[in-house]
């Protein structure tokens, strides 16, 4: 159906609304800091939004793959020939029939079909494509494989001993990654020292539990291209790395993400299941899905990087510290993947949460026959944070100072540049501080409860604090750190803003499309945000680090801004007013003083669509943050800003048990600025209860390299009654680099808990548990100081 | 394989006949067979509530019910509890409540407070809520805004 | 194996029928069947009869001295039960720390019964009441049945003594004496959804502070629920005392037999026994 152009044309004569008697004013209203509802809510909450579950492509196979049974073995036959056997079965593959496949992961140390060798129960040998999951699970069974058996390394400490075997040929001491930093001279800082303390920390496995389970769907065009529909939380950098895998050209990738049930960092490396599923698609030139079960993703998904850290850290009678070391060994697990790197924040909050004037910092990542560790929220941050706020109460009772005031005096300011060239353009830590203590009524608890630790009362009452650094603009852990952004509007005025960021769920799809609105003056039913599609949307980083509403955000502004800039120069020509008295709300072009109403955006935009000069309204925007790459000694500013929090805890200890309850939760937030209330209350209520799953009920119990509760029953989440009471409270901060004042936020809430609760069960009790997780039986084991 | 079995009942207010293996659950059923993909898997154990649908106007985890054992019944999904006044109150309150972040678990919770709703009326307060919405989990919010949603339906039920 | 007949019969009279062939599955809730046998842990027989449809199952009625629970009364309707409510509180009590409201909708007690867990919730309190199985079975063309104390019913670990052919078709518990007090414990981090790592039922009859008729129940320490007879034997007749209370506690310590596993270690659920039962019991003399 066409209609004639010049049927469309309409002009606009300066005044027409007044002329016509119809003028009325728009008052300028403002969306930052409202509750606004998440776009893709309705569809989410009706049962219509398709996850990767619940697509399904004409002609699609579904593949399924065979992972070891032993931890450490050599492979010495695999006998495929019944599988392959069996009707409906379309191709089963080995390493052999890959011979093109390189390695993958961080230190690219293994690949994705092991030939002769497995490192871990989680080692995909085999795969299958078949016509329903059924009968490719049914095909697995008759696979055959023989293992001959290699001494396991179940420990760090035994992959460390002198002659233990040799996971990595490359890597002949087992260990997989090193890590150093210094600043200052903590020989120097010990000297001043009027107290020094010395305390090993250690930290468990948890895992994600993402609610939809990981899978995948690989599909090939028959020219040779590759479409992928991934739940990849970095769909640009997997651009580039499936292209390694599979030795071919990262041009013919193209990656679209379906909504994904949760990320959470569990999605940011490539794991083995997607090469598989690409080699599958290869092998049968069909579509193949790949789903997991619940088992599975509790079995073969990353863990949060299990550290034992030893801190050390001094300080003088009047309560300024001195120096901190920090020694961390990390069990790496069988192959490296990002958890091995988290030593890049870990040393961040050893170096730089409190003021240290001299510091030192070894990480030592050792292979062994363990699963292996991701990124996960918090990224490290929150086994740092575990250990530092423990020494924080610790120093504070040893040299008789009141825990609050022993924090502020060591916190940082804005303005400062730490040790590590962290520079700190806007810093609420105090105020966090403050806020924290005097909303939870800190001092007066904490004392109350010293006092009443001898009490001979079944319950104990305790409070605790912790304080947190995190990035919050950014990391420029590549040499890009950016994103960009294409805005397009319509001729009625409908804006698509197709934007690099993914979306996980986290709310950065609404948080873009507000700040779009705030700048264009269009309500938020105007906007489409796309954002699931390489082939469309423009680079980014991926999310990651916190990163998305800040750089993201500032990505969308920037194009935004072009497009506002361009529509009123329009409307300046087309009304003869100055741009820079006229102003865009609710989809009206309005005089900016007065808020009277000139003419209707889509009229306007149409009015130049079809006049001589013909033109559509189309910005770009890329956004690269103004932070450093860090140097080789890990200096330098690598965000650009810096997210500060602080939470108190309130636990109710029960003697006889062991239970911990979390009673309530205080939390003060340097967010800078809050743009979508409503999203950003959720980010912090889910993390404050992840938080408390990670302190007090989640253990992923690996066993001899074997996961022991691969299931929901006995990897016990945080259900609805037992979550704290929250009461959290932002403080704005204004970054000035930030979009519209904003950080990052989406780690820090979960980061201080645990250590928060460590020090609040120590106030009840008086007894110090430096180990996680505070489960009735370890916590009732601690009272009683009775050992496993 | 084994044979199927000739089954019939409604789905949200339509009759359905269908052919199902008796080892089949009611979830395969509703997303495979049925093509009805809101019910969520996310455990197949009964752990998780993603897979929450009424039978009967009773919630129950179909990844725990037989497919066959759906002869006869009335079964409503998550897309079926949307389509009536109740639950698109529900459904409104949890996009209003901020209570859906992934929104992996919210067809499960969504089912769960309409059979909440529809059981307590508006004496539902905060606690049973919290009880009542033990058995779905949630990985992203950490519930409290999907219990202000419950209850604000619930409000809206009076 | 895979399923080459499903039955879902209208009559105990039918379902006994196809019973007698054996190599059954007997199928109520499904909320064991179904992960026991998607994990292969308990694959599914020949037969699925599903026996929901069956009136004869269903209804809690009081008859005699006795309330009779049908096998498939689902844990919901047990605990909105006036009856049980009534006479039973800590049966009812046990429902709300079983699982999610979900699995209380479609799980049966018979089924709970049936499934033998040593950590089945329902079992502990049933036990401590004096319950008996009602079993049903049609050996020679006429339905018989014939009752058996809960006690003896389970043996192990989804093991009971219930014959091939045969059904369980009801639960029944003796209407308690007149001045019985009745404590139940369940021990989890939460208030449902969670494998007992230890649960406690107890009942007894309290007169002037002395326990007569004492009966304990222990959950998840052994390979089946269990009575705690020597506990009951330190208590019987004997009057409350801070010393009694602590005899109890530690011969509950001692009588148990539990093992280690991802849930807890036995040292932990002995230490548990001891202190909740402690508890159980100055509670039970204070009130
Ligand atoms: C997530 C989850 C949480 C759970 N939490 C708990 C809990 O907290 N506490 C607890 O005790 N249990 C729990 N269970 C176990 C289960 O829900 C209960 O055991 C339930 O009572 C079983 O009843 P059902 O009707 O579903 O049994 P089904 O699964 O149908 O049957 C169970 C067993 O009993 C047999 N059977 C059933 N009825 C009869 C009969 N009338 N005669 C003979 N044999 C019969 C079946 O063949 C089968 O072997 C949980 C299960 C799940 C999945
Ligand atoms: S999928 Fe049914 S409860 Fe998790
Ligand atoms: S919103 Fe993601 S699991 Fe609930």
């Amino acid at each position: 159906m066409g209609i004639a152009p010049e049927a469309q044309v309409e002009t606009i004569a300066p005044h027409e609304a007044r002329d016509a008697g119809t003028a009325r004013t728009i008052e300028k209203d403002s969306l930052i800091g409202k509750r606004i509802a998440k776009l893709d809510a309705p569809d989410k909450a009706s049962g219509k939004t398709r996850y990767i579950h619940d697509m399904n492509l004409p002609g699609q196979l579904h593949g399924k793959i065979l992972h070891s049974t032993r931890v450490h073995a050599l492979i010495k036959r695999i006998d495929t020939s019944k599988a392959k056997a069996l009707p409906g079965v379309h191709a089963v593959i080995t390493a052999e029939d890959v011979p093109y496949q390189r390695p993958l992961g961080v230190s690219k140390d293994h690949m994705p079909l092991k030939g002769d060798r497995v490192r871990s129960m989680r080692d995909e040998i085999a795969a299958v494509a078949a016509d329903t999951p059924e009968i490719a699970e049914a095909a697995l069974k008759l696979i055959e494989v023989e293992y001959e058996d290699l001494p396991p390394l179940y420990n760090v400490a035994e992959a460390m001993k002198p002659g233990a075997p040799v996971l990595h040929d490359q890597k002949p001491d087992n260990v997989a990654m090193t890590f150093d930093y210094s600043h200052g001279d903590v020989v120097q800082g010990e000297a001043e020292s009027d107290v020094v303390f010395e305390d090993t920390f250690k930290l468990h496995y948890v895992t994600h539990c993402c609610m939809g389970v990981s899978g995948v769907i690989a599909d090939f065009d028959s020219a040779g291209g590759l479409m992928l529909y991934s739940q990849t939380q970095v769909p640009f950098l997997h651009k580039r790395e499936f292209a390694e895998i599979l030795g071919i050209d990262p041009g013919r990738i193209r990656i679209v993400q379906p909504p994904i049930g949760g990320g959470f960092g569990s999605k940011l490396d490539i794991y083995p299941f997607e090469p598989i599923a690409i080699f599958l698609a290869k092998a049968t030139r069909r579509p193949v899905k790949l789903i997991f079960s619940r088992e599975q993703e509790f079995r073969i998904s990353p863990t949060r990087q299990p550290v034992l850290l030893t801190l050390r850290s001094g300080a003088k009678k009047d309560g300024t510290l001195t120096f901190r070391t920090a020694t961390t060994l990390h069990d790496n697990g069988a192959y490296t993947s990002w958890g091995a790197t988290t030593p890049f924040v870990i040393m961040q909050t050893i170096s730089s949460l409190y003021r240290v004037p001299h510091c030192k910092y070894h990480t030592t990542a050792v292979y062994t026959n363990n699963p292996y560790a991701g990124s996960f929220r918090g990224y490290g941050n929150l086994q740092a944070t575990f250990a530092v706020e423990q020494h924080m109460d610790k120093i504070a009772e040893a040299i008789g100072m009141d825990p609050l005031a022993f924090r502020l005096k060591n916190a940082q300011d804005p303005g400062e540049t730490t040790g590590q060239g962290m520079h700190f353009k806007s810093c609420g830590f105090k105020d966090c501080l403050r806020t924290v203590a005097e909303r939870g009524d800190y001092l007066r608890k904490h004392a109350e409860n010293i006092a009443n630790q001898a009490k001979p009362e079944r319950y104990k009452r305790g409070v605790g604090m912790a304080s947190m650094l995190h990035v919050g603009g950014g990391a420029k852990i590549y040499p890009s750190d950016g994103c960009g952004t294409i805005v397009k509007i319509d001729d009625f005025a409908h804006v698509t803003v197709m934007t690099g960021a993914s979306e996980i769920g986290q709310g950065s799809e609404t948080v873009i499309a507000q700040l779009v609105c705030e700048e264009l003056g269009v309500p938020m039913e105007a906007v489409t945000v796309v954002n699931n599609d390489t082939d469309v949307k423009p680079w980014d980083v991926g999310v990651h680090a916190s990163r998305t509403t800040f750089i993201a955000g500032n990505s969308a502004l920037g194009a935004a801004r072009k497009a506002r800039d361009k529509i009123l120069a329009v409307a300046a020509k087309a009304t003869g007013y100055d741009a820079s008295a006229l102003d865009l709300r609710q989809g009206t072009i309005v005089m900016a003083g007065t808020g009277e109403a000139i003419v209707p955006l889509a009229k306007l935009l149409r009015s130049l669509h079809f006049s001589e000069k013909a033109d559509l309204v189309m910005t770009t925007h890329y956004y690269e943050p103004p932070s450093e790459h860090q140097d080789k000694g890990f200096k330098g500013d690598v965000s650009a800003a810096y997210a500060w929090a602080s939470q108190v805890i309130e636990v109710v200890v029960d003697t006889d048990t062991g239970i911990v309850k979390m009673e309530k939760v205080w939390g003060a937030h340097d967010v800078g600025r809050v743009l979508n209330r409503l999203g950003i209350e959720g980010q912090i209520e889910g993390g404050v209860v992840m938080g408390q799953g990670y302190a007090l009920t989640e253990e992923l119990i690996v066993e001899d390299g074997v996961v022991k509760n691969p299931a929901f029953r006995d990897y016990k989440l945080v259900t609805a009654p037992e979550i704290p009471e929250m009461d959290v409270t932002f403080i704005e901060s204004m970054d000035g680099e930030g979009p519209r004042g904003a950080k990052g936020v989406g780690e820090a809430p979960a980061i201080c808990i645990a250590a928060a609760t460590a020090n609040a069960i120590y106030n009840a009790t008086g007894v110090r548990i430096q180990t996680l997780p505070y489960t009735p039986e370890n916590v009732y084991r601690a009272l009683k100081g009775v050992n496993r | 394989m084994s044979t199927n079995i000739e089954i019939r009942f409604t789905v949200n207010g339509s009759p359905r006949t269908v052919a199902v293996p008796p080892e089949m659950s009611a979830l395969n059923m509703l997303r495979e067979v049925i093509g009805l993909t809101g019910t969520k898997y996310g455990c197949g154990e009964g752990e998780c509530g993603a897979c929450t649908i009424l039978v009967d106007g009773m919630s129950v985890n179909s990844c725990l019910l037989f497919a066959v054992d759906c002869d006869g019944r009335k079964l409503t999904t998550v897309e079926g509890v949307v389509n009536e006044p109740a639950g698109a109150r529900v459904r409104d309150a949890f996009v209003q409540a901020g209570a859906v972040q992934c929104g992996f678990c919210t067809p499960g919770f969504v089912v769960q407070a309409a059979h909440l709703i529809d059981t307590h009326g508006s004496k539902l307060d905060p606690e049973t809520i919290k009880r009542g919405i033990e058995g779905n989990l949630c990985r992203c919010t950490g519930y409290k805004k999907i219990v202000e949603a419950i209850t604000a339906a619930a409000q809206e039920a009076r | 194996m895979t399923v080459e007949h499903y039955y879902a019969p209208k009559h105990l009279d039918e379902a006994l029928e196809v019973l007698r062939a054996g190599n059954a599955t007997i199928l109520a809730g499904g909320t064991d069947v179904m992960p026991q046998s998607e994990s292969g842990k308990t694959p599914l027989r020949k037969t699925l009869v599903n026996i929901r449809r069956i009136a004869e199952l269903t209804g809690i009625r009081l008859a005699k001295n006795e309330v009779r629970i049908g096998a498939l009364t689902t844990i919901s309707e047990m605990m909105a039960n006036d009856l049980i409510r009534k006479h039973f509180p800590i049966l009812a009590e046990s429902g709300d720390h079983f699982a999610s409201e979900q699995i209380r909708n479609a799980g049966t007690l018979g089924g709970n019964v049936c499934n033998a867990s040593p950590a089945g919730d329902t079992l502990v309190p049933m036990l401590a009441l004096d319950a008996v199985v009602e079993l049903a079975a049609k050996p020679n063309g006429s339905v018989e049945t014939h009752t058996t104390p809960l006690g003896s019913f389970l043996v192990g670990p989804g093991k009971t003594r219930r014959a091939q052919g045969e059904l369980l078709v009801a639960i029944r518990i003796p209407v308690p004496p007149a001045g019985q007090v009745q404590r139940f414990f369940k021990f989890g981090t939460r208030p449902a959804l969670d494998i007992s790592a230890i649960a406690i039922g107890l009942a007894a009859v309290k007169t002037k502070g002395v326990l007569s008729h004492v009966r304990l129940a222990y959950g998840a320490v052994a390979p089946a629920i269990m009575r705690g007879s020597k506990t009951e034997a330190v208590l019987e007749g004997k009057r409350l005392t801070p010393e009694l209370i602590e005899q109890a506690a530690q011969a509950a310590h001692d009588e148990v037999k539990p093992i280690s596993d991802v849930r807890a270690s036995d040292w932990y659920r002995r230490e548990l026994m001891h202190n909740i039962v402690k508890r159980m019991l100055i509670d039970v003399h204070e009130h």
